[in-house]
């Protein structure tokens, strides 16, 4: 019943929808196609109340005025071939390929023949050209493409065609629109299942394939906590920021922009590009930050892929490795730390193991991360800045020594050489030259066990 | 060690009863014992409700009912006539409310009253009088919140410290001004970052180079008084060198703001109580003598604890007072009020109300007075738990009733005509302050805990070997409770102290003490030391003993009134009992809930669902209307 009634409504609307959309499309077509004004103006209502009157027969007692459709000597000769429709949509679009024009094709197929002849090689064509048209994640289009069925002549008459595959091929090209639909995520729409409903009959493949998808779509919509918009900013600040904020998953996390893309021309006339760097840190990585024993190097490590959607960014951090279990000092505990009640017991015993509800989990400290940070250009001396600019929040790390262990960036893939040459050394403070010395030794041993660490992370 | 306990409740016992005996017979010589009570050193072992914990009623110490003199009585009549007058004629609440400002005119009548000195010694120029008429005066002052809550912050917080912890000096030197209510005192613990967390107090004392003053910088938030306070306890942090470690520790100090460099900001625009003064107090560099020091130096938390410990009793009285003056108004306006032809005292759910309004009162009065003659006793009582519990039950139960009074005239309680919404505002500061309701149920559960984990845990550990005996004694314990031979702790029977009348009631309690019991054990079976962070299993022990407290306390009162029969005893056995049942099946239900894989037990889904709230920091759910698809 409701079905029915949707049915009705959205033919409805379609006949209003379409007559409006129509009218502006196919006068554009009409143009192009210099036919006359009378058959335009003929062509409108007839299109209109197909959606009323889908039956072929109805379509047969108007015919379609002969120089419409037949409007190009070429077209006429390669529709023989088995790569016409392919060739259709390279003719019509030659220079643009938009929506409108995919439109275009569209309707220039549907009123060449009134048997729709072909349809099948047509809808398949289209398919693969849509990308190109950049229209595969339109919805509308979609349901243009399966209008060009014709409708209520694959719809089953009896059981026994229902059993079998009534028009497999038919069929099958409609479950290849709508497999295409969900390849690309597109989720269909009642208007979707109008017409499938028109053109196979409720109990088709293609239908079923409808209520499989809308089984599905709608619960796997928003099931990833983290999802990542269909258009990523353009701004590499802001791509930046929104990556940041998407690695760091905490809400007290700041974001620092400590330089914004810039491009200076000094005075012997050179350009000189800065990159942009942006950063992230949350109230407790500063915290911990505070606490870090001094003497003890962190680390600027990366860069590490993100990846979002189809694009790939990168980013780095800036670590420590995790505390020897002898330097960690637990915080003694205070009696005369909570004024209204006792924050511990002095009992001697234990929660018994039945109500031991924490799972086993072997623990493996992976030393803190402090901050984190998204660059232009991912040379020592930018990311310096960075630690520059984080000093002003953290200045701990005006007494750390601070080492940076670079591996070749996407962009530094053809220079070999400069891959070592990244691994050095880098005081904040000033620091004897022997000291600088032996540490170098010590340091390299450290990136060279570090490798597998760092690949595994890559890996998530 | 229960032998020793024993003896020691039995000679305590026989004092009891030789000093009740002298109560009766020279009340003002009372007065002056409990103004040397301070002096004393023997601190007696008072437990009661500790005792709940292992499932024991030590009713020596809430039978009979604690009551005081006749002399006693007659003075406090003639205290109370006054004060009464007072409130009734002079007091202009809703003009203090409305303005923010308690009068000077008022604030003078009630310094000639000696409202400002109850409870300071005569010597120093105060009433001297014991807690139990603290308790009786507070149900007046508490027909203004703002008056009620101005009084408090002076002397039950203000002031307490040098009356408790000060030495003679200070006594002599501050007690008499503050007494009079020439200088008005504030209390200053609470900071910005640090609410109970002593630890996180920023205030310093440093001692100056001639080490004669103490330095203190800092400032405190939302002081009562604090923009016309003349002295001030004031908590600060101060090194001190323990075990020749230096160690940063909270010190307590007198600070008189004629000492210069006080501070007081803006007053606070609050929901109610608006005619107390709220304000930040801020300390630059004020020179405070060493002599000011209460107590020793890095001794301020001990200090901080006693008065606040100290300081909690009253709110039950008081509450009780404010509810009693609301049935009065409430019950005119239901008698006359008429709807179809019926008065609205004829409806049901009106008369749910006042009989809500009246059981939460006599629970309250009955707690309050128990309290406080217990506070009263000679020795130096640490009655902290029973405060907090009479504390935690009278805040809770004073908000329901007065937004149920104001319900009884809908719509018209809700203008400002009348009075039920100023009291349902001032009303609303009573489970926040002087400690907010959560933090004192932890502190009234886990005190329990420790107490009946130390007697316990020998016991827990053998079992936990597997000792069969033991465990086979436990089987058959639970045995014979399950086959139905409730405890009896004898409250009622031959040595009965509970009245017969009230025996139904006084087996409902001793059963839910047996059962509370062995609920206590479970838990320390189960969590031992880790119950610290089970917060919701304390908040269910914490409810429950209060339950049972209450209990005690209208079984105490109730079981009095009858033997010596007060007017209108009845109604006292009727309120007595509904009480006892109400909260007997909700303990029951509570303690069900305890059990393990308890199916009424909901909380690791409430907990899941708080986390996933905080995670959002925001509500969960998308909006019903809308869709996917």
């Amino acid at each position: 019943m409701k079905c029915a009634r949707c049915l009705l409504q959205l033919q409805c609307l379609r006949l209003v929808g379409q007559s409006a959309r129509s009218a502006a499309q196919r006068g554009a077509l009409l143009q192009s196609a210099s036919s006359s004004q009378p058959n335009a103006l003929l062509s409108t209502p007839h299109q209109a109340l197909r959606g009323f009157h889908g039956s072929p027969a109805h379509a047969k007692g108007r015919p379609v005025p002969a120089e419409f459709i037949d409007d190009d000597d070429d077209e006429k000769k390669r529709d023989k071939s088995l790569v016409a429709h392919d060739d259709l949509f390279e003719r019509v679009a030659k220079e643009v390929k938009t929506k409108a024009t995919f439109n275009k094709v569209v309707d220039v197929f549907i009123k060449r023949d009134v048997r729709r002849r072909g349809h099948v090689e047509f809808i398949y064509a289209a398919l693969k050209k849509m990308p190109e048209f950049g229209v595969e994640r339109d919805l509308v289009v979609y349901n243009r493409l399966l209008d060009v069925f014709p409708k209520e002549v694959f719809v089953p008459r009896n059981y026994i065609q229902q059993m079998f595959n009534h028009y497999p091929r038919q069929q099958e090209c409609g479950v290849q629109v709508l497999e295409q639909m969900e390849n690309y995520g597109i989720m269909p729409n009642v208007e979707t299942k109008v017409l499938l409903v028109q053109i196979f009959g409720e109990k088709g493949h293609p239908t079923r394939k409808y209520q499989r998808i809308m089984y599905w779509f709608p619960k796997f919509k928003h099931v990833n906590p983290f999802p990542v918009p269909q258009q990523l900013p353009e701004d590499p600040v802001d791509l930046a920021r929104f990556s940041l904020t998407r690695i760091a998953n905490d809400r007290d996390a700041k974001v620092t922009v400590h330089q914004l893309p810039c491009t200076d021309v000094t005075e012997s006339g050179e350009q000189i590009t800065q990159p942009h760097i942006v950063g992230i840190q949350s109230p407790s990585q500063v915290e911990l930050l505070a606490k870090h024993n001094p003497s003890r190097p962190v680390f600027v490590e990366g860069p590490f892929p993100l990846w979002l959607r189809k694009k790939c960014v990168h980013y780095y951090v800036l670590r420590a490795d995790p505390t020897p279990p002898d330097e960690k000092v637990e915080e003694p505990f205070d009696p005369e730390r909570c004024l209204d009640y006792p924050l511990q017991l002095e009992l001697d015993l234990d929660r018994d193991l039945g109500d031991e509800e924490s799972f086993d989990v072997e623990d493996l400290d992976e030393g803190p991360v402090f901050a984190m940070c998204m660059t232009g250009r991912g040379d020592q001396a930018v990311l310096n800045q960075w630690i520059s600019g984080l000093q002003e929040n953290n200045p701990i790390l005006g007494q750390v020594p601070t080492l940076f262990r670079l591996e070749a960036g996407p962009r530094e893939l053809q220079g070999a050489a400069d891959t070592e040459s990244a691994h050095y050394h880098h005081h904040h403070g000033p620091e004897p030259e022997t000291q600088k010395e032996e540490r170098q030794p010590q340091e390299e041993e450290v990136t060279v066990e570090e490798e597998p660490r760092t690949s595994q992370r890559m890996k998530r | 060690m229960m032998n020793v306990n024993r003896i020691v409740s039995k000679s305590v016992q026989i004092g009891q009863r030789l000093l009740a005996r002298d109560t009766r017979h020279a009340g003002k010589e009372v007065a002056r014992l409990q103004q040397r009570r301070s002096i004393r050193t023997h601190s007696r072992n008072l437990a009661y409700a500790k005792d709940l914990f292992l499932g024991q009623v030590n009713k020596a110490e809430v039978f009979p009912y604690p009551e005081i003199g006749n002399e006693e009585v007659d003075e406090l009549n003639q205290l109370v006539a006054p004060v009464e007058k007072f409130f009734n004629e002079e007091v202009d609440s809703a003009k203090i409310d409305r303005e923010a400002e308690i009068p000077p005119e008022t604030l003078n009548g009630l310094k000639e009253l000696g409202l400002f000195g109850i409870m300071v010694p005569e010597e120093y120029g105060g009433l001297g009088l014991s807690n139990t008429v603290y308790a009786r005066l507070a149900e007046i002052t508490s027909l203004d919140g703002s008056i009620a809550v101005t009084l408090a912050a002076h002397q039950a917080i203000g002031l307490k410290g040098i009356l408790i912890a000060g030495n003679e000096a200070q006594k002599q030197k501050y007690l008499p001004k503050l007494s009079s209510g020439e200088h008005i005192a504030a209390f200053c613990l609470t900071e910005p970052g640090s609410g109970s967390d002593a630890a996180s107090i920023q205030t310093r004392a440093t001692l100056s180079e001639d080490g004669k003053h103490y330095l203190i910088n800092g400032s405190k938030f939302w002081i009562s008084n604090g923009d016309m306070a003349d002295v001030m306890t004031v908590f600060a942090r101060t090194e001190v060198v323990v075990d020749g470690v230096k160690k940063d520790k909270i010190s307590a100090f007198i600070v008189e703001r004629a000492f210069g460099g006080v501070t007081s900001g803006k007053l606070e625009d609050k929901l109610g109580i608006r005619g107390s003064h709220t304000c930040e107090v801020s300390f630059d560099n004020v020179p405070v003598p060493v002599e000011n020091v209460i107590g020793e130096v890095g001794g301020g938390f001990k200090v901080a604890m006693n008065i606040l410990n100290s300081g909690r009793f009253s709110m039950g009285s008081s509450s009780a007072g404010m509810i009693k003056k609301l049935i009065e108004l409430t019950a005119e306006y239901a008698a006359t009020r008429k709807q179809f032809n019926k008065s609205l005292g004829e409806f049901g759910m009106i008369q749910e109300k006042f009989a809500l309004m009246s059981v939460n009162a006599f629970v309250m009065e009955s707690m309050a007075y128990l309290t406080a003659g217990m506070m009263d006793r000679p020795g130096l009582p640490d009655c902290s738990l029973e405060a907090a519990m009479v504390k935690v039950f009278s805040s809770e139960g004073g908000w329901i009733c007065v937004s149920e009074a104001l319900q009884i005239l809908g719509g018209l309680g809700y203008t400002k005509n009348y009075p039920y919404e100023r009291y349902v505002r001032d009303c609303r500061i009573l489970p926040i302050f002087e400690g907010t309701n959560e933090i004192l149920r932890m502190y009234i559960a886990l005190t329990g805990m420790q107490y009946a984990g130390k007697e316990l845990t020998g016991k827990i550990k053998e079992m936990k070997k597997g000792n069969i005996g033991m465990a086979l004694g436990m089987v058959g314990k639970k045995l014979r409770s399950s086959l139905g031979s409730p405890a009896d702790l004898g409250l009622t029977g031959k040595d009965g102290v509970v009245h017969p009348s009230l025996a139904e009631s006084s087996k409902k309690f001793e059963q839910n003490v047996g059962l509370f019991g062995s609920t206590v054990e479970s838990l320390l079976y189960r969590y031992g030391k880790t119950i610290v962070d089970e917060q919701l299993v304390l908040k269910r022990v914490a409810d429950v003993l209060i339950n049972l407290y209450a209990m005690t306390a209208v079984l105490s009162r109730t079981s009095r009134s009858i033997s010596i029969g007060l007017r209108n005893h009845d109604h006292e056995v009727l309120l007595a009992n509904t009480f006892c049942s109400d909260a007997f099946f909700k303990n029951n239900y509570w303690m069900t809930q305890l059990q393990k894989h308890s199916p009424e037990n909901n909380d690791a889904n409430i907990k899941k669902i708080a986390r996933e709230v905080l995670e959002n920091r925001a509500y969960v759910c998308s909006h019903p209307l809308e869709r996917t698809y």
